[in-house]
């Protein structure tokens, strides 16, 4: 059972738009989709190679921007945008890496803080071509959802099945090795540097064409929206943590929970309180309701210190530790 | 365990029944996006008690041909991925058949697209960037006027009545900030005026001064900010420190009006001038008892983003009461007719330039005179005659 | 000329609040080897209790030093005994687990002050807010200037304290070689629970030194976090002297940047300074002073 899962996950997936017909259900879609693919992106070089990032919205903008300057300032499709967006990503990664990598843990967290954060600040203050917090604009080419959510299901059933074979190959071994003990794996001879670089460059180069489908699907960027430490960076490793670091489909699971959850809170429990509101009419309930709307970051926050300290490996990465706690005790006893 | 499980999931599926089933029929349903949460949230918050305060009075009155408006007001936190959430929901699970609100330009411009594909009109009263009314979309109608008019009256009364020579402008790099900064000093190229420092800086630094003193060594006769409250309070306030002494000081729109911005700067607002929209002085019918009645109601102040909500839900009942059937098709044919007076101004939409479906709206200047904010420009609605140029700081 | 002198003022007067930004900052890192992302929003809880404090009580922000500190003491205490310390236990794959959870952290505490206040800009007018004095044609803020020698004093403190009594050896031993400092009879959980208790009081007076001429609301604690480890890293993980010439150099650069460069790349500026800081002095100024 456990092992077709995915597979009829994946199922599911690909005939979801014949299902769910409804505009909304499809949006949400594609936004846990793009998540799933922005939290696959971090896993790789934070999860897989032990390089914790904090920079995920710097190639994200930059994909973005790839793609809105096609249109803004050469005038051609976007979409030219979107083919090159990974390369132009790498282009950044490989530099950036090369510069960065001599340095270790935190301190390259806060290396690619800065990235982003100085990223941002360019895309702000350059305004002649970025046009600066005016941002950009372009026309959607499809008024259907179904072309975006099939482009986006495709990416992100290749960046999942990408670094699967990839952690199956000798590839992925030398990544691991490199998040154990960078030393040792130094000392075996593995070119460390190296396989961080390539972690890296897959990681710049999906997270970039993720953040051009941003843009050619939501059809407006500014400096704020697409290299947001918040929204982007720290989602991007809550994604991770909460499904599970260094595990392949934490962060298919981590991308569904934390949209799921934002709209959940975005909606007062989907609707909940405000039916609660409407039968009781209680003065208590409305407040409670706009209570509930207010806290959705703090719900993430709790959120993540309680993932953290009980789940460190998250969802799918302590399954074992969750079903342990709600199956009866003898049935561990029989696998004793 | 299984049995749990399926007992929960029962009574969610029940729920979801019920929440459907409990929307009464007579009624008229509008769907509004708001940012209530992040950092937008405190004007999100303005808008949406403007809009409650707005619709309780056209209910209250009757409604709309005896129907009961119901708001469906949607959080967007101020994100376009969000507040496009939002508006897919809106119209596809509540079906609402018009829309208002958007705050930001970012969620403004994503939530339009798509009321525009799925054919349901949309009033945006504050989303103010140049081009969400350049489309041609027929769906999309705004209320507030684009970015790049708001510093009009600046310019009339600059060149009617200053001897301005050398402009320095400094503004916080937003949007607003950006488009504004440009806008105004195209136009001071466009009279005559010398431009000599124009800077941005990322809103919330500690110390202008840096930039303060550089203004003050150049010289200028005008100094023109585009600023929040907060920023303008610092500006002001070590403008003052720093004994700066240009002809005027001009605030454009944004912080410069606001009561929280006379707490905080204290008496370093004195003969500030600022460009508005809105002020509950200005001559509009509805303006001051709709200032009063927010602040009975809310206990709290409100400024012209909340006239822009208040006036918006007024519109929207306008254009159902005259609409041939509920539909989104007929509301937007009556929208398009509208030419009505609110509380914000006069509202009728119209076409000119590269705009379409887009109410035109004049702006007043506005300046701090003896700890109150006086309209003064244009003359013929002043409410005090301005004084210029503005006496030096060491001679208050 | 007068420029020049009003630029340097501004940035030395910035620098010397930075410095006690980052003291607190550098200790933290020093001892437990952790970034602590939730440094500013620390800061913005003391600033809360400052701004009650004056709000409904009267209290005067210097006045309110004496217990929004000991308040952030306690948090802090509580926060390293409860959150991050148990995370020593767990085992985990990405050692950075603790950053993470500072994260985390920085965001609950965000979000309960802006349920309890509200996202509205609050400010505290005191009369000495826009006091200011002048030197020659130099003008000095009032408040700036005593902002910055309470953290001349505090930096004192502090020296003398890691130098001369017990708890500070067993501080800086704990910093140096926790194994070691286990072995001579440390303990060093005890430890880094009072180290992030003193770091948090420390910021908290930045903070109430800080409100009188600034303002607030919840996300301010965000910017001031990024400036804190850039202090840090300019001084040398651990150094209290590093901390202040960080701190300086931090407001110089910002002061000289916005005044030669221009305002909009003052927040670039310092993130640059700090890549290449990390880059080519990776010990910080702690390599040059020793201390």
């Amino acid at each position: 059972m456990k092992k077709y899962l995915p597979l009829i996950l994946l199922i599911l997936l690909i005939i979801f738009p014949l299902i769910g017909r409804d505009d909304y259900h499809r949006h949400l879609m594609i936004l846990v989709l793009m998540w799933v693919v922005i939290g696959t992106g971090w896993n790789i070089i934070a999860g897989c190679t032990g390089q914790v990032s904090f920079g995920a919205s710097a190639f994200f903008g930059v994909g973005a921007y790839t793609a809105g300057l096609f249109s803004f300032k050469l005038g051609l499709s976007p979409w030219w945008g979107l083919a090159v967006s990974g390369l132009v990503c790498m282009a950044l990664a490989f530099p950036f890496g090369w510069i960065s990598f001599r340095l270790r843990g935190p301190y390259f967290a806060l290396v690619t803080l800065a990235l982003g954060e100085i990223l941002r600040h360019i895309a702000t203050v350059w305004e002649s071509l970025t046009g600066g917090m005016v941002g950009i604009l372009i026309v959607q080419t499809y008024v259907s959802k179904v072309p975006y959510y099939y482009m986006v299901l495709a990416l992100a059933i290749l960046s999942v099945v990408g670094v699967k074979v990839i952690m199956g190959t000798k590839w992925g071994y030398y990544f691991l090795s490199i998040r154990e003990d960078q030393d040792a794996a130094e000392s075996l001879g593995i070119n460390t540097q190296f396989y961080k670089m390539l972690s890296l460059n897959i990681s710049a180069f999906i997270t970039g064409m993720v953040g051009a489908l941003y843009m050619v699907y939501m059809g407006f960027i500014d400096p704020k929206v697409v290299f947001s430490l918040h929204d982007i960076s720290i989602m991007a490793i809550l994604v991770g943590i909460v499904g599970g670091v260094g595990t392949i489909y934490g962060p298919v699971v981590g991308a569904f929970i934390m949209v799921g959850l934002q709209e959940f809170f975005r909606t007062g429990f989907f609707g909940l309180f405000k039916w609660l509101g409407a039968v009781t009419d209680a003065q208590a309930v409305k407040v409670a309701a706009k209570y509930v709307s207010e806290a959705h970051v703090l719900g993430f926050g709790i959120l993540v210190v309680l993932v953290i300290l009980y789940l460190p490996n998250g969802i799918v990465g302590d399954w074992g530790k969750i079903i342990g706690a709600f199956i009866p005790r003898r049935k561990k006893e029989v696998q004793r | 365990m299984r049995k749990r499980a399926l007992l929960m999931s029962l009574i969610f599926c029940l729920m979801g029944i019920l929440a459907g089933g409990a929307l009464a029929q007579d009624k008229v349903k509008v769907g509004v996006i708001l940012p209530l949460t992040g950092e937008l949230a405190k004007f999100g918050e303005i808008e949406r008690k403007s809009f409650i305060l707005g619709v309780d009075e056209i209910n209250a009155a009757g409604g709309v041909n005896g129907k009961k408006i119901e708001l469906i007001i949607e959080d967007t936190g101020g994100k376009p991925d969000v507040g496009r959430s939002a508006v897919e929901k809106l119209i596809s699970q509540d079906k609402v058949i018009v829309i208002g609100g958007g705050y930001s330009s970012s969620e403004t411009w994503a939530a339009v697209a798509v009321s525009q594909q799925h054919k349901i009109p949309f009033l945006v009263n504050t989303g103010s960037a140049d081009n969400i009314t350049e489309q041609k979309w027929e769906y999309i109608f705004r209320l507030s006027p684009p970015v790049s008019e708001y510093p009009q009256a600046v310019q009339s009364f600059l060149t009617k009545v200053g001897d301005v020579k050398n402009v320095a402008i400094i503004y916080e790099n937003t949007l607003f900030g950006q488009s504004g900064a440009k806008d105004f000093a195209a136009q001071c190229d466009k009279a005559g005026f010398k431009v000599i420092l124009k800077e941005g800086y990322e809103s919330g630094a500690v110390d202008f001064k840096p930039l303060l003193i550089k203004v003050k060594s150049a010289k200028p006769d005008l100094i023109y900010m585009i600023s929040y409250i907060m920023d303008a309070s610092l500006l002001m306030r070590q403008s003052k420190e720093l004994n700066i002494n240009p002809k005027l000081f001009i605030g454009g729109a944004a912080g410069f009006t606001l009561p929280e911005f006379k707490k905080n700067a204290g008496d370093a607002t004195e003969y500030v001038y600022s460009a508005t929209l809105w002020t509950p002085s200005i001559p509009y019918p509805g303006a001051k008892a709709y200032f009063d009645k927010f602040q009975a109601k809310y206990n709290s102040t409100t400024e012209y983003h909340g006239a822009e909500a208040y006036a918006c839900i007024y519109v929207i009942a306008d254009a159902l009461k005259r609409a041939k059937s509920l539909t989104p098709g007929d509301v937007r044919e009556a929208m398009a007719q509208t030419d009505m007076m609110t509380a914000f101004g006069p509202v009728k939409f119209i076409s000119y330039g590269k705009m379409t479906q887009q109410n035109k709206l004049p702006t007043f200047l506005v300046q701090w005179q003896k700890g109150k904010l006086e309209t003064v420009w244009p003359e013929n609605v002043s409410t005090a005659k301005y004084i210029y140029p503005v006496p030096p700081w060491s001679k208050r | 000329m007068e420029v020049f002198l009003q630029t340097l003022v501004a940035g030395i007067l910035k620098g010397g609040l930075y410095g006690l930004i980052g003291i607190g900052m550098t200790l933290i890192m020093g001892v437990m080897g952790i970034i602590n992302l939730a440094h500013g929003q620390l800061m913005m809880i003391a600033m809360y209790i400052t701004y009650s404090l004056f709000q409904f009580l009267g209290i005067d922000p210097y006045v309110s030093l004496l217990i929004s500190m000991p308040a952030l003491f306690l948090l802090g205490m509580a926060i390293q005994k409860y959150t991050l310390n148990p995370l020593l236990e767990v085992e985990s794959i990405l050692p950075e687990n603790q950053v993470l959870m500072t994260v985390g952290i920085g965001m609950v505490l965000t979000e309960i002050i802006r349920f309890a206040f509200g996202s509205d800009y609050k400010s505290v007018q005191t009369s000495y807010s826009t006091s200011t004095f002048f030197i020659g044609e130099i003008s000095f803020s009032l408040a700036l200037t005593v902002a910055f020698f309470i953290a001349v004093v505090f930096t004192i403190l502090m020296f003398w304290f890691l130098l001369k009594t017990d708890m500070g050896r067993c501080i800086r031993a704990t910093a140096q070689d926790k194994d070691a400092a286990l072995l001579m009879g440390v303990n060093s959980k005890r430890i880094t629970i009072i180290t992030f208790g003193l770091g948090s009081a420390l910021v908290a007076a930045a903070g109430s030194l800080l409100i009188p001429i600034y303002y607030l609301f919840p996300d301010i604690g965000g910017p001031f976090t990024r400036k804190a480890f850039v202090i840090t890293i300019l001084g040398g993980l651990g150094s209290t002297v590093g901390a202040i010439l960080g701190g300086l150099t931090l407001g110089l650069a910002e002061s000289f940047g916005a005044t030669y460069i221009g305002m909009a790349f003052d927040d670039m500026i310092g993130l640059i300074i700090f890549i290449l800081v990390l880059l080519f002095i990776p010990g910080g100024f702690k390599r040059l002073t020793k201390i």
